[in-house]
């Protein structure tokens, strides 16, 4: 069973940025980076299947500067096999079609049997790439996975309904999915991992050369959502804050 | 058309964001001189079609399919696609719900369009329509350009437009046929069912009753509940209670909890330190409850109540059980 | 995976900052000139390198041109070299320049430096060496056969905050070294246990300490010189509070402003965060500020003791290095460059050590001896009574210094040494309500403490037990709230220790997650009941370029 999981690297979560100078991309310079959080819990999953099988690779792949090096050791530390790293520099490619189509193109050769990708990341936002790359590469795709199990040539997948549901459904391999965060525990990188990790293949290429589409679309700038409040202020009596605070939900916000 | 409509099925009813995404179809089609459709697929099309001809839309199209009468990515992927390449519409609109993010990247490969998801604005520029997303976590904000002008995909975030703008109007229905070859669904589903689950995903609730500090003591939680309950809404708070053990992590907002973007967020007792307003600052409308008259959260509220919320939480209850009945 | 990693190593340096990586370049060098082979292994409990380290900085380059004869000056990761420099007097309005910045205070030839930037640098080099540098492991436990000790424990993975394990729990890995090298830096834990162990600060002067407190603040683009450098003293602090303020142009427009501050003050009313925003207010500070950004907050504590504070170091396997053997020049602000002296000198040591095979404490006392032989001691041996003339105040301490100065380092220019106590001793039992009455807190340019921790971008696994232990919990509540007023929810810059209603009376919440790993509570709870440990390897601020 042969899975590629596709990791990026993203700001901290804990991490306060600013937009950059140009407004065009945000202030990189004092930022610590990370792995996407659900990207950690695509490439746990990966690798419990590949204990499950018992045979197979974890290979990963990533797009992005000199930077996210750090976020495919610390993959190859948990227990990947080998990377391909994928070198961008800044401006970024902002379209996840373009973007899925090169990751697809560096991929389409290697026969994985499954594509794991995080739900989405946290810096864009799309949460496309993983079922655009399934769709070039006619792979079955499914997202908000948020429980696998492997059959014979088959995956069935727990996926997350709205409200509280959930719905199985076996699809064929090979298969993309977009996991969900929650559904396992990632695991810590041993002494041991880090130390092999050194001596694991991070194989480099350059986003230039295999993209070979447009962006689609892309970011035009940006900035602080502004929030052009005009406060109410609702004094009174607390029966008059009631009436008016009944009288905004209902037929203001309209919450029903 | 100029902007085809899809509609979700939600238990034979359309589903309210694709209300919603008609309420902006109609608002964006209005500015822009755009005429629009709407399509209804799946098990229900038909009673989809029927509701959705009670509005001021150019065209309804009917489409039933036996491949589509269980939801399946490959299938509707596969059949949106094919209408959109025969209509041939500018923009095709969605609202953007779990299904949407499930199969739209699809049809966007299929048809090598781009898809922009989860917009939550829009401005007009040289009469046409420009779409606006959020992008690191909800932080900040970009216009997407698109390389050349149609068709694209867009998909609106939960109360971008609200339904209760839609204009009615008397349109009658026409029905379509794609082709889909078995071959091409390999999905087989199994039943929806529904589990208790160990935590809510804040993120996709509508309503949420907040609680701060200002909550004073675990046993006064019960207060906000009941609330919660009368509107149904979800329960949230900030990081302190959590800290407390008043109530369990899953329910914390802010930068080490969810992110949260709903149409109403009921702040009770919050006062609004950074790290809980970055989670909560996209939400629609921002009612705040607070004795403090200098808290922080003043300042992002829509609607702002400086009173004491063990007094007026329970009244509010009362009167919304009211008006419920 | 529950079952305990066991890694055999040569040498374990606990701590990659200056100290170690330094120490860890220099031993491997040593050992492919000998002919040795050797692991070497650098231990790091934040989740990269550099992400825990904090200073002002300026660096001295002596001991970088010392570890890389080769490079340049140009070739060193500094922000700029010192171009400007300047002393001032401050009165909460004015700015009094001293008439000329003594010699030994001459930050000529030196230059601003982020640590962050320094150590990163540094680690890249050191894992080119063929260091393994494990980063997101905190040594917990030092391992001992005996009386020696032979290795290092890390913390447990995956324990919950009721002490159960969890789903990916892991145990933590012994790692075993013929030498163990604690540069853990100020207040380390595992020197702290080794110094209380093995005695090691007999007849020292108990260490003193202070603590940093800075804000980065990114300016619009031309207005900060890189290579400014301004050092104050009087507001905030005033004459009875050891400490002033740093003022440093750094590179991509930013300014560095931060305050050092005693960790020896007699009022326990002082809030170190408060000062600096206190510091804010001055008018020509404000000038030069309000039209930027703040994009950062950190604070660290830094041994300010001196000569007669260093322990003895080196016991049977391991020895004490950088600002955890108290390494620092508190007249000069500089402590880096003898960090990394401190951690050459020890690869010295280690390398003969490991040609001979003995480890025990007369063989690594070689260390000692080459300290006290190198320029670490004819720095330190000048200054070495610098910071005990500040018992006196201000005034006093400048005068101290100035006889200093003119008798090679004598206590009032005529001691050899003058004894101190520790600085929590110092706190008196005087409750000062209101010191801070005046400080509003507007959220764009004076900050409170709960903002300034959200850009400190530090995080913790929420659930584990709280890693600041507290012998005595009773004590909060009582007699510390009457004799001190909880001085904990006042020296912590993170705002990790809050007083909250409970009830009728009050009890202690420990928000542990806000912790910056400076070690302010350790150093200064005046009960000496907070035990600072080490939380889940990983946890803690993500600091770039502090």
């Amino acid at each position: 069973m042969n899975i590629c999981v596709l990791v990026k690297q993203v700001p901290g979560s804990e991490a306060h940025f600013s937009v950059s100078a140009d407004g065009l991309w945000i202030q990189e310079t004092e930022l610590p980076f990370e792995m996407n959080e659900s990207d950690n819990y695509a490439l746990e999953e990966a690798l419990q299947i590949r204990e499950q099988k018992g045979t197979g690779e974890v290979v990963v792949v990533s797009l992005g500067p000199d930077r996210c090096k750090k976020a495919i050791r610390e993959a190859l530390a948990k227990g990947a096999d080998r990377a391909i790293h994928i070198k961008e520099d800044a401006p970024y490619n902002t379209d996840p079609y373009a973007i899925a189509s090169a990751l697809a193109n560096t991929i389409k050769d290697e026969g994985f049997n499954l594509v794991l990708s995080g739900l989405q990341s946290d810096d864009l936002g799309f949460g496309q790439t993983g079922v655009i790359l399934g769709e070039l590469l006619g792979m079955t795709t499914a997202t908000l996975v948020v429980g696998t199990e492997v059959q014979d040539g088959k995956i069935r997948v727990k996926r997350e309904l709205e409200a509280g549901w959930f719905q199985w459904q076996t699809m064929d391999l090979p298969a993309s999915l977009a996991i969900q965060s929650g559904l396992n525990t990632p695991r810590y990188p041993t002494l041991k991992g880090i130390m092999t990790a050194k001596k694991k293949e991070i194989k480099e290429l350059s986003f230039a050369d295999i993209c070979a589409v447009d962006e689609l679309q892309s970011f035009n700038g940006l900035s602080v959502q502004h929030a052009e409040k005009q406060t109410e202020m609702i004094a009174g009596s607390v029966d008059q804050i009631v009436a008016r605070l009944v009288d905004v939900l209902k037929n203001e916000i309209r919450i029903n | 058309m100029d902007i085809l409509v899809v509609l979700e099925d939600k238990s034979g009813n359309i589903h309210r964001m694709s209300q919603e995404a008609i309420a902006g179809a109609q608002q964006i089609g209005g500015e822009c001189g755009l005429s629009i459709g709407v399509l209804a697929l799946g098990e229900n099309a038909p009673a989809l079609a029927e509701q959705a001809s009670q509005y001021a839309v150019e065209e309804i199209l009917s489409l039933e399919n036996k491949y589509l009468f269980n939801y399946t990515a490959d299938g509707f992927a596969a059949a949106v696609a094919q209408v959109v390449s025969s209509e041939k519409p500018k923009y095709v609109f969605f609202g953007h719900t779990y299904q949407i993010r499930d199969y739209v990247p699809r049809v966007s490969a299929k048809l090598k369009r781009p898809f922009l998801n989860d917009i939550v604005s829009y401005s007009v520029q040289g009469g046409k329509p420009v779409f606006s997303k959020q992008a690191f976590n909800a932080k900040l904000v970009t216009a997407l350009q698109l390389i050349d002008d149609s068709p694209c995909i867009v998909s609106f975030q939960s109360a971008a437009f609200s339904s209760d703008t839609i204009q009615s109007g008397l349109v009658s229905v026409r029905s379509v046929t794609v082709n889909i070859d078995a071959g091409s669904i390999k999905t087989v589903p199994e039943d929806p069912f529904q589990e208790t689950a160990g935590g809510v995903d804040l993120s996709s609730a509508d309503l949420i009753v907040s609680i701060g500090r200002g909550i004073s003591k675990e046993e006064n939680i019960s207060i906000a509940q009941e609330l919660a309950k009368a509107m149904g809404a979800e329960i949230a708070s900030s990081r302190p209670v959590v800290d407390s053990g008043w109530l369990p992590p899953h329910h914390q907002v802010g930068s080490s909890g969810q992110t949260v973007a709903p149409k109403l967020y009921l702040a009770l007792g919050i006062s609004g330190a950074i790290q809980h307003v970055v989670g909560m600052k996209g939400s629609k409308n921002i009612v705040v409850i607070n004795k403090d008259p200098d808290a922080p959260l003043f300042e992002i509220a829509d609607y702002g109540v400086v009173g004491d919320l063990l007094e007026i939480v329970p009244k509010l209850t009362e009167a919304i059980q009211g008006f419920k009945n | 995976m529950s079952e305990r990693e066991v890694l055999d190593m040569d040498v374990l340096f606990v701590g990659a900052g200056p100290a170690s990586l330094a120490g860890a370049i220099h031993l491997k060098r040593l050992l492919r000139e000998s002919g040795q082979e050797a692991n070497v292994a650098v231990l790091e409990k934040a989740s990269e390198v550099g992400a825990h380290s904090l200073s002002g900085a300026i660096v001295d380059p002596r001991a970088l041109r010392e570890l890389f004869p080769n490079y340049n000056d140009a070739d060193f990761p500094f922000e700029a070299e010192v171009t400007e420099e300047h002393l001032y007097y401050l009165t909460a309005t004015k700015k009094i320049p001293f008439p000329f910045v003594p010699p030994p205070m001459s930050h000529h030839n030196c230059f601003v430096t982020s640590l962050g930037k320094l150590t990163r640098w540094l680690g890249g080099i050191c894992e080119d060496e063929g260091v393994d540098i494990f980063c997101g492991f905190a040594g917990t436990e030092l391992l001992y056969d005996g009386d020696q000790v032979i290795g290092v424990r890390t913390g447990d993975r995956g324990i919950d905050k009721n002490g159960e394990k969890k789903t990916q729990f892991e145990p933590g890995a012994d790692i075993h070294a013929k030498v163990v090298i604690l540069g853990e830096g100020t207040r380390g834990s595992l020197t702290k246990k080794l110094i209380n162990r093995h005695e090691l600060m007999q007849e020292r002067n108990p260490q003193v300490w202070a603590v940093g407190v800075k804000e980065l603040w990114r300016m619009p683009a031309g207005t900060v010189p890189p290579g400014y450098v301004t050092h104050t003293m009087g507001f905030p602090l005033g004459h009875d509070i050891f400490g002033g303020a740093f003022l440093y142009g750094m590179q991509n427009d930013i300014w560095d402003l931060g305050l050092v501050v005693g960790l020896d003050y007699k009022n326990p009313a002082v809030d170190s965060h408060h000062e600096l925003q206190r510091l804010k207010n001055h008018p020509w500070i404000r000038s030069l500020l309000s039209a930027g950004q703040m994009i950062a907050y950190g604070a660290k504590s830094l041994p300010e003791g001196g000569w007669y504070s260093i322990p003895r170091l080196a016991v049977n396997g391991a020895l004490l290095i950088g600002d955890s053997a108290g390494f620092m020049n508190g007249q000069r602000l500089k402590g880096i460059h003898l960090a990394m002296k401190s951690g050459m000198l020890a690869a010295e040591t280690t390398a003969d050590a490991l040609s001979t095979g003995n480890f025990t404490a007369t063989q690594l006392a070689d260390y000692e001896s080459r300290v006290e032989s190198s320029w670490i001691r004819d720095e330190l041996w000048k200054v070495r009574n610098f910071h005990q003339g500040f018992d006196r105040g201000l005034l006093g301490g400048l005068a101290n210094a100035g006889m200093g100065l003119l008798t090679g380092g004598r206590g009032w220019g005529f001691k050899n040494r003058l004894f101190s106590e520790a600085g929590h001793k110092k706190m008196k039992k005087i409750v000062e309500k209101n010191r801070y009455k005046d400080l509003q807190f507007d959220g764009t340019y004076l900050f409170d403490k709960v903002t300034d921790v959200y850009y400190s971008a530090t995080a913790h696994e929420e659930n584990q037990v709280p890693h600041l232990h507290i012998n005595d919990q009773n004590v909060c509540t009582t007699k510390c709230a009457e004799e001190y007023g909880n001085p904990c929810v006042k020296f912590c810059p993170a705002d990790v220790y809050e007083m909250v209603p409970d009830g009728d009376g009050q009890r202690l919440q420990i928000n542990f997650s806000n912790c910056v790993h400076c070690k302010t509570c350790d150093i200064m709870d005046p009960y000496q009941i907070i035990d600072w440990v080490p939380p889940e390897g990983g946890d803690g601020p993500v600091w770039v370029n502090l």
